[in-house]
Formats: C-alpha cells, sequence, structure tokens
C-alpha cells in the first residue's frame, strides 16, 4: 500500500461545465470516503471509552457504523469506477489484440453502465418501500430509509462513469479502463 | 436453472468484466426466473445491503486504515526489524514468520480478510526486497490467513455452533490441532521454496544489533499489545482492537514520530474507504447471489440429486467437504454455514458423526474456499490492498492449496488431528 | 402450490418445532407445499420480515421486540413483570387475550401482515459470570440487551450497565469478559451454549420470550375459504403442540445444562429479593407510554385486563 498519486489529482477529462462537475462530485467522494473510514474509527473508540470511563455504551455506535460502511461503499464505487479500481479478471482480456481489446471494452463499460443503472432505479424502489412502512432503527429511532441515500447515488454516479467510459473509448484512439485512466496496467504497481 | 447461472457468470468473469457484474448478474438472473420478471428486485437491494451490514466486518476497514499508517510511517518497518533481528538469517525465515504472524494475528482478530491486511501490507514489500518472488508472497499471505479461522476465537465456529448446537468451547479446542499443523506444513514450503529459488539469508545479527532493534520498536510494539492484550484482557471487541490500533497509529505517526503529517492522515483514510468499497460491493452482491441460492433451495436439490442418504460417514464428510469447499468459491463463508448447516444436520446426525469433527472439517473447508478463485472474499482483499492484477495474486496459490486440501483429507481419515486435544480437555 | 416460511431461530429450536408441526398440519391436509428456511439462511429477522411484507415469503416468525421498529406498540411485551411465569396462565392468555387476538391483528394489518399467533418461548433467564440476588449486584455488571430502547431502559433500571452487542459477538465477549451478562430463555442459553461462558443462572421472573407469526395479508385475503380456515387451523394446532412441548422444555434444557456444566449456579430470586426489579418495572412501564402514546397505554392496559382474566 503505497502512496496514491493516482487518487490525489480530481482533474477531469471531461470538456467545460462538465469537466468542473466532475471534479467536484470526485471531491465530494473522496471527502466522503475519508470522513467516514474517520467517522468510523472514532464512533468506534469512543464506545470502548463510553464503556469503561463512563460507565455507559453508546446505544447507537453499531448502527452509526451501518449507515458509515454504506456511506463508504456507495461513494466508494463511483470513486473507483472513474480511478479504474473495480477488481476483475483480465487475463484473458489482456491476451487479446487490441482491435479486439477496444469493442469488448466498450461493450463491459455499457453493459455495466446498464446494470448500475438498474440498481439505481430499484434502490430508489426499496427506499420508497421502506420511507412507505415507516420503520426506525431501533436505538437513534431515524427512520431507516435516510441511512439508504447514498446507494441510488453511488449506483447513478457508477453508471455515469462507465457510460462516459464507453463513449471516451468510441471517441479516442487508446484504450480506457475509466475516464481518467489509460488501460496498460501489467508493467506499474498502480492499477488493478 | 443453477447450471446456466454459474456458467454467465464465469463466461462475465473470464471476459473481464469488473468482478462485481458476474455476481450481480448472478443474483439478477435468479430474480428474474424465480419470479418471472423484475418484480421482487428490491429484495435483491435489501440483500445488497445485508451483506455489508454485519458488525464483525467494520473490522476489515479499520485494520486496513491501521496498516496503511503504520506502513506509511515507522512502525511496520521497525517491527519487522526486530523480527529480522532474530530470524533473518534463517533460510525461509521470513516467510515462516509471516505465516507465524498471520496465525497469531488471526487467532485474535478472527478476520481473515483483515488477517490480509495487518500482516500483508507490512511484510510483503520487505519479502520482495528479500527476493521472494510476488506470486509466492501473495500466496502466502492470503492462505495463511486461513488459519485466522480454526484458531479461536474464530466467528466461524461461532456461527457453526450455534446453528448445530455444538459446544463452542470444544470446537474451539478442536480447531488449533490443524490450525497448527497447516502452519508448520506452511513453514516447511516456505523453507523448500527458499532454498530452492535461492532466497538470500540475511547476515546473522549480533544481540547488540537485535537489542537496538527492540528498543527502536518498544513503541511500535504497543500494536500486539493493544490487539492480544486488549482482546483477551477483555476490554476491546476484535472490531473495537482494530479501532483502537488506528487510534494509537495516528498517536505513533502524527504526534510521537511526526512521520506523516494530517494530510497524509486525510488521504490514507480516503484510500482505506476505496479498497473498502471496491470489496464491500463483491460483498454485498455476493449475499444477493447467495440469498437466490438458499431461497431457490438449490442445495437441497443438488445433495438429494446425490443420495447422501444413501452415504456412510466418509462420504458424507468428502460431499460436506466439497459442498462448503465450492460454497465458498462463490460466497462469504458466515453465509455458507448458515445455510448450508441445518441442510447436513440430519445427515450428520443419522450416520452419527461427532459434530466437533464436522464443525472443524466444515471451519477448514471455509477458510480454503474464501482463499480459492473465482469469487473468494480473501483475493478480493489481495487484489485491492496489494493493487496487483488478478492472475498474479492467485498464480502461486496451487501448493497452499494442496496442502490445505491434504489436511482437509487427513482431517477425514484422523479425525485424532482435531479431536485429540478436545478429548485430552473435555473427556 | 409451494409455500414459503422463514424464522429466527434454528430448525430444532421452538420456533423452528412450531414451523414444523405447522408444515405437518398443511401438507397432511392439502397438497400444498411448505419449505422453512431457519435463522439467517434468508437474512435477519428484519430482512426476512421485509420479504413477508413484499409477499416473496407467504409466512414468516418474528418476535414483537424485533417488530418495535415497525410496530412500536409491540414492544409492550418487554415490561418487565407484565406476563406472569406460569405457563398454563399464559398459554390461556395468548390464546383468549382481546389485545392479542383482536387488536394486534390490526396493527399488524396496517404493515400488511395477518397476525395468525402469538406463542410464548419461555421465561427469560440472565446468566452471568458473578451471582445476581439483588439489583444491587448488577452494579457495575456490563449486560447485553438487543437493541430495543424498552430493555436498555429495563437494564439501567435495574441498575447493570445494558452493553448493546450483534448476536455474533455475545459468546466472545463473554469469554474475554468485555460483557459480564445477558439474558435469554433457557431451551436457547443450552443450545447456543451460553452456559459455557457464564458461571450463574438466574431467573428473577421478569419477562417471558414472546413472538408471533405472521403471513402476508395479501397472500392470506387471495386464499380460498378452505384454505384460509387450513392455514388458521395449522396455527392452531401448532399452537397446542408448541404449548405442550414446552411443558417441562425448560426444565429439562435446564438439566442437560448442568450436566454439561456441573459448577454451573443455579437461583430463583424469591419474592424478597425480587422487590428491587420489580419496582424497576414501573419506570420501563412509564417510558413504554412515552414512546408508544395513547396507542400503547391503550394496548397495554387491555393486556392487563387479559391477563388478570387468564389468572382467574
Ligand atoms: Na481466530
Ligand atoms: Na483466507
Amino acid at each position: 500500500m503505497s502512496d496514491d498519486p493516482d487518487l490525489s489529482t480530481h482533474d477531469s477529462s471531461l470538456p467545460g461545465v462538465l469537466g468542473i462537475i466532475d471534479s467536484t462530485i470526485s471531491r465530494i467522494e473522496s471527502f466522503l470516503l475519508a470522513a467516514g473510514v474517520l467517522l468510523m474509527a472514532l464512533n468506534t473508540v469512543s464506545n470502548v471509552v463510553g464503556r469503561f470511563v463512563f460507565q455507559s455504551s453508546l446505544f447507537f455506535s453499531e448502527e452509526l457504523n451501518r449507515i458509515l460502511i454504506i456511506l463508504i461503499t456507495f461513494a466508494g464505487i463511483s470513486y473507483a469506477a472513474r480511478h479504474g479500481r473495480h477488481i476483475r479478471m483480465s487475463a484473458i482480456y489482456d491476451a487479446l489484440p487490441s482491435t479486439a481489446r477496444k469493442p469488448l471494452m466498450v461493450g463491459i463499460a455499457f453493459i455495466t453502465a446498464i446494470f448500475m443503472f438498474g440498481l439505481c432505479y430499484y434502490s430508489i424502489g426499496y427506499i420508497e418501500t421502506q420511507a412507505s412502512r415507516g420503520r426506525v432503527l431501533p436505538a437513534l429511532q431515524i427512520p431507516v430509509w435516510i441511512t439508504l441515500v447514498w446507494v441510488p447515488v453511488g449506483f447513478f454516479m457508477t453508471g455515469m462513469q462507465y457510460t462516459l467510459t464507453a463513449i471516451k473509448n468510441l471517441t479516442s484512439r487508446d484504450i480506457y479502463l475509466s475516464t481518467s485512466v489509460l488501460e496498460g496496467y501489467e508493467e506499474t504497481e498502480q492499477e488493478i | 436453472m443453477a447450471a446456466t447461472v454459474f456458467l454467465s457468470m464465469i463466461v462475465l468473469l473470464l471476459l473481464g468484466f469488473p468482478m462485481m457484474i458476474p455476481l450481480i448478474v448472478g443474483a439478477f438472473i435468479g430474480f428474474v426466473t424465480m419470479f418471472g420478471g423484475l418484480g421482487q428486485m428490491e429484495t435483491m437491494i435489501q440483500q445488497m445491503m445485508a451483506g455489508i451490514r454485519p458488525a464483525s466486518l467494520i473490522a476489515v476497514p479499520m485494520f486496513i486504515f491501521a496498516a496503511d499508517i503504520m506502513t506509511r510511517g515507522h512502525s511496520a518497518s521497525r517491527l519487522i526489524d526486530l523480527v529480522m533481528a532474530f530470524v533473518g538469517h534463517v533460510k525461509g525465515g521470513l516467510a515462516v514468520s509471516t505465516a507465524a504472524a498471520c496465525t497469531m494475528f488471526g487467532a485474535v482478530s478472527g478476520s481473515t480478510q483483515a488477517t490480509v491486511v495487518a500482516i500483508g501490507s507490512p511484510l510483503r514489500p520487505r519479502m520482495l526486497k528479500a527476493g521472494y518472488k510476488d506470486s509466492f508472497v501473495l500466496a502466502l499471505i492470503v492462505n495463511a490467513s486461513d488459519i485466522a479461522f480454526l484458531i479461536p476465537p474464530s466467528i466461524g465456529m461461532i456461527i457453526y455452533g450455534v446453528v448445530s448446537n455444538t459446544s463452542i468451547a470444544e470446537l474451539f479446542i478442536a480447531g488449533i490441532g490443524p490450525g497448527l499443523l497447516i502452519l508448520v506444513l506452511f513453514s516447511i514450503y516456505s523453507y523448500i521454496y527458499a532454498v530452492r529459488n535461492k532466497v538470500p539469508a540475511e547476515p546473522k545479527a549480533s544481540w547488540r544489533e537485535r537489542g537496538r532493534a527492540f528498543v527502536s520498536a518498544l513503541w511500535p510494539l504497543g500494536f500486539p499489545v493493544i490487539i492480544i492484550g486488549g482482546i483477551y484482557g477483555g476490554i476491546f471487541s476484535p472490531t473495537e482492537a482494530a479501532a483502537a490500533c488506528v487510534l494509537y497509529a495516528l498517536l505513533l505517526e502524527v504526534v510521537i514520530f511526526r512521520s506523516i503529517s494530517l494530510m497524509d492522515v486525510y488521504s490514507t483514510a480516503k484510500s482505506t474507504g476505496l479498497i473498502t468499497a471496491v470489496v464491500f460491493i463483491l460483498v454485498g452482491a455476493g449475499a444477493a447471489f447467495s440469498w437466490v441460492i438458499s431461497f431457490a433451495q438449490v442445495p437441497q436439490a443438488m445433495l438429494g440429486a446425490i443420495g447422501i442418504t444413501e452415504m456412510g460417514p466418509i462420504g458424507v464428510l468428502f460431499v460436506i467437504s466439497i459442498a462448503f469447499f465450492v460454497g465458498c468459491m462463490f460466497v462469504d463463508p458466515i453465509v455458507v454455514i448458515l445455510v448450508l448447516v441445518p441442510i447436513f444436520a440430519p445427515v450428520v446426525d443419522g450416520v452419527g458423526l461427532d459434530p466437533v469433527l464436522v464443525g472443524t472439517i466444515i471451519t477448514l473447508q471455509v477458510a480454503i474456499g474464501s482463499a480459492t478463485p473465482p469469487f473468494g472474499c480473501d483475493i478480493f482483499t489481495a487484489i485491492a490492498v496489494f493493487k496487483r492484477p488478478y492472475v498474479e495474486v492467485i498464480r502461486g496459490t496451487p501448493p497452499f492449496i494442496f496442502i490445505l486440501l491434504c489436511v482437509a483429507v487427513a482431517l477425514i481419515f484422523f479425525p485424532q488431528i482435531a479431536l485429540f486435544a478436545r478429548d485430552l480437555a473435555f473427556r | 402450490e409451494t409455500w414459503k416460511y422463514a424464522f429466527e431461530e434454528a430448525m430444532e429450536e421452538v420456533q423452528g418445532k412450531y414451523a414444523q408441526k405447522f408444515k405437518e398440519v398443511i401438507e397432511a391436509n392439502s397438497d400444498h407445499e411448505i419449505q422453512l428456511f431457519p435463522f439467517g439462511t434468508l437474512g435477519e429477522s428484519a430482512d426476512i420480515m421485509e420479504q413477508a411484507q413484499a409477499g416473496i415469503l407467504q409466512f414468516v416468525d418474528q418476535s414483537p421486540g424485533f417488530t418495535g421498529s415497525l410496530i412500536p406498540e409491540a414492544q409492550v411485551f418487554f415490561v418487565p413483570y407484565l406476563l406472569p411465569t406460569d405457563q398454563e396462565q399464559l398459554a390461556r392468555f395468548y390464546k383468549n387475550s382481546k389485545a392479542v387476538n383482536e387488536m394486534f391483528p390490526e396493527l399488524y394489518a396496517e404493515q400488511g401482515l395477518e397476525l395468525l399467533t402469538m406463542f410464548p418461548e419461555g421465561e427469560v433467564a440472565m446468566t452471568t459470570k458473578e451471582p445476581v440476588e439483588s439489583c444491587a449486584d448488577l452494579e457495575g455488571v456490563k449486560f447485553r440487551v438487543m437493541t430495543n430502547p424498552l430493555l436498555v431502559e429495563s437494564y439501567k433500571a435495574f441498575g447493570a450497565t445494558p452493553t448493546p452487542l450483534p448476536w455474533g459477538e455475545v459468546y466472545g465477549s463473554l469469554q474475554t469478559n468485555i460483557i459480564q451478562g445477558q439474558e435469554n430463555p433457557t431451551f436457547f442459553l443450552y443450545s447456543t451454549k451460553l452456559y459455557e461462558v457464564t458461571d450463574y443462572i438466574t431467573y428473577a421472573g421478569h419477562n417471558n420470550f414472546t413472538t408471533a407469526v405472521m403471513a402476508n395479508k395479501d397472500f392470506f385475503d387471495g386464499l380460498s375459504e378452505e384454505d384460509q380456515q387450513l392455514v388458521e387451523r395449522a396455527a392452531d394446532e401448532a399452537y397446542d403442540y408448541i404449548v405442550e412441548y414446552q411443558k417441562g422444555l425448560a426444565d429439562s434444557e435446564l438439566k442437560k445444562i448442568q450436566e454439561a456444566k456441573p459448577e454451573i449456579t443455579v437461583t430463583t430470586l424469591s419474592e424478597e429479593q425480587r422487590k428491587c426489579f420489580k419496582d424497576a418495572a414501573a419506570d420501563v412501564e412509564a417510558k413504554f407510554i412515552e414512546m408508544t402514546g395513547d396507542s400503547g397505554k391503550e394496548i397495554l392496559d387491555q393486556l392487563k385486563a387479559d391477563l388478570q382474566a387468564a389468572a382467574e
């Protein structure tokens, strides 16, 4: 786990206003990732301190971690898509000639995007169902649906990233793993 | 239906789709065929959430975070220098130490994924520098972390004990024998590997150098104290110990050693979040997939088809071994235990097998399965953390999996490997 | 037709036994088949409840304590010393109670569920590392409870430090002494081996574990009259069976615990020793009314009246 220079840049490869929006979203995602992880550590340790020093557990500690892990996962999947970091098995793909790799990558990106948009749609439905039933978290007593709002957003942003990847591959000579990452990772330690 | 689903998943995987897609497609086909359309897709979302929710999984990002801070700062290298001062001159010493560290850490943390990151990330660079091949190093880390499941406390054994109504205390003791046997066999293999590949040994350190290494590692030695002392001393749960390590790592590296800045902490947290997301989306998709398998009663149908009720004890143990091994190649071990154990319970009862032996075998099999392609979750973790291609991570695994399978077979024919300690303690 | 039925316990625990009997009656008297899904095979308690609401599952067993996040009034079963410990009296109560048989079904119906039956799973026992003879003995004891506001309130009022922990961590945390106590019905103490990591079992009579079996309402309403009657009959027969099955179950499971661990100490608190626990119960009742308002109070009052009737 060396430094991640590829993660420190937020410069979008999209033109104009789109690029600014894209960079801003990327910044928000990375902030949420970091904040989620730090809050999780703080929350968990506070629970220990509360139990030992104040003889009183934080009843919401576990629920808060559940909320944070959803936030981290769904802010993270689109951030990972942006940086070409989703895990894949590329052995066969890599062995193909570039004339075959390009259409394959376009297909992969489009199909992945379709599934992400589909899951986005159904997760909105799931949230609506939760809201209509009025289920609350037992300790925090807040509605369950609120804890899930990041799910459709994450799926949507991931779908967008893969759509843009497909478009990028269709409009440029090189083959791209994501909007900002060129393929060809066997030589470097950076990519997955 | 099951065959079609598995086949499409494998094809998507091989084509180079992001790994979440085969799992999502597998679940998706299941939902569409079972419910005749898209009417129940919300349950798929529910199960993806259910997969990432378990409180014990929180230990994974916490250990990733702590290990990353330690590795960027001074703690990790000072701890390893200390180990090297004692074993660096032994052939294969570093590999054996890594395996032993995985065992010890796994024993207390109880999580194979946490072990992969916490031990693997500081030790892998050092092993590469010492001349081990990356494929060997990755395979060693991924597979040695399996031992975490067998050495108590083991979440897998607790779940098995509860579902099958078996003494958890007896299971814990029964796991130690096979766990140590695997450690010994891995050590022997590491030694042979080091000799055959001419991995150079370092010159033997003097006692003076060892003393210096010890002094410089004094602060970082707080980590094992927090983890082992904290958990066995009743202060932390394993998850809480992970978070405490994060705090201690921040204290050491930011305040005492001043080796990293607050900005570094921020970017480390970000990369931890990214790794977590990449692994957890697969855990979630895997949960949705396993829900389909469970709901459609696929295991029941398969066991009926092979006529398990006609088999003797050895046959039943083989079927159990294969079922859990294959199950964990696709989905999370805990889910596999919850789904399969009740299905096998009447058969195990019928042929009069010792449930403690069965539990030990199952625990071993889920550990092996979680490190076995295509979808073993330890492999995902290693790929995400070490940023190596899938094929590279699995290339070195066959010898390890072979050793593990030998132990698994030995356990069937020589149950005393597991039951000797149990009988000594309880009978 | 194939119907699916999920519950919160293992196949050979009380909810599983009920489900097996239910299945047996249905299958013996119709062409329908029932598939059973024990604990964890389709998700946690909240998951299977949602699946039943979505109509994927036809039947589900969820204990009112868990239903509290959906139907707050269901938490009434956590008010200490509300329910008696006498098994026969309890059995009469569940069978005839107006609150259970008329008021709760309306609340469940609002959530798309047909409440088929509620039944007791036995007196809840505390298991601890140190003896408990009064509230004072719980002072400073970290006591694991389910994440439920009323249970937390109860143990606070008893003097303990209530510590919510996920179920999977309970055994390990007792072993390493992160917590020093937890509560569950006797059969559960045996089947989940919690006695292995605690040394004292104490019966304070403060609660009886209640559970509820429901059907998806649309599914139930869509059944032919004949099938509806069959489902109700199966629920009734399984109820009678489970009441009979549980007679002496607590005693026999306790005996098994004592055989497996002879050094364990079992105590039933005397009326006098229970006094401080009973005094604390009033706080919890007040908290329940504060949380659920008039509708909760109405249910509570009706329950008390029904219990009075069952006692006579
Ligand atoms: Na362990
Ligand atoms: Na493993």
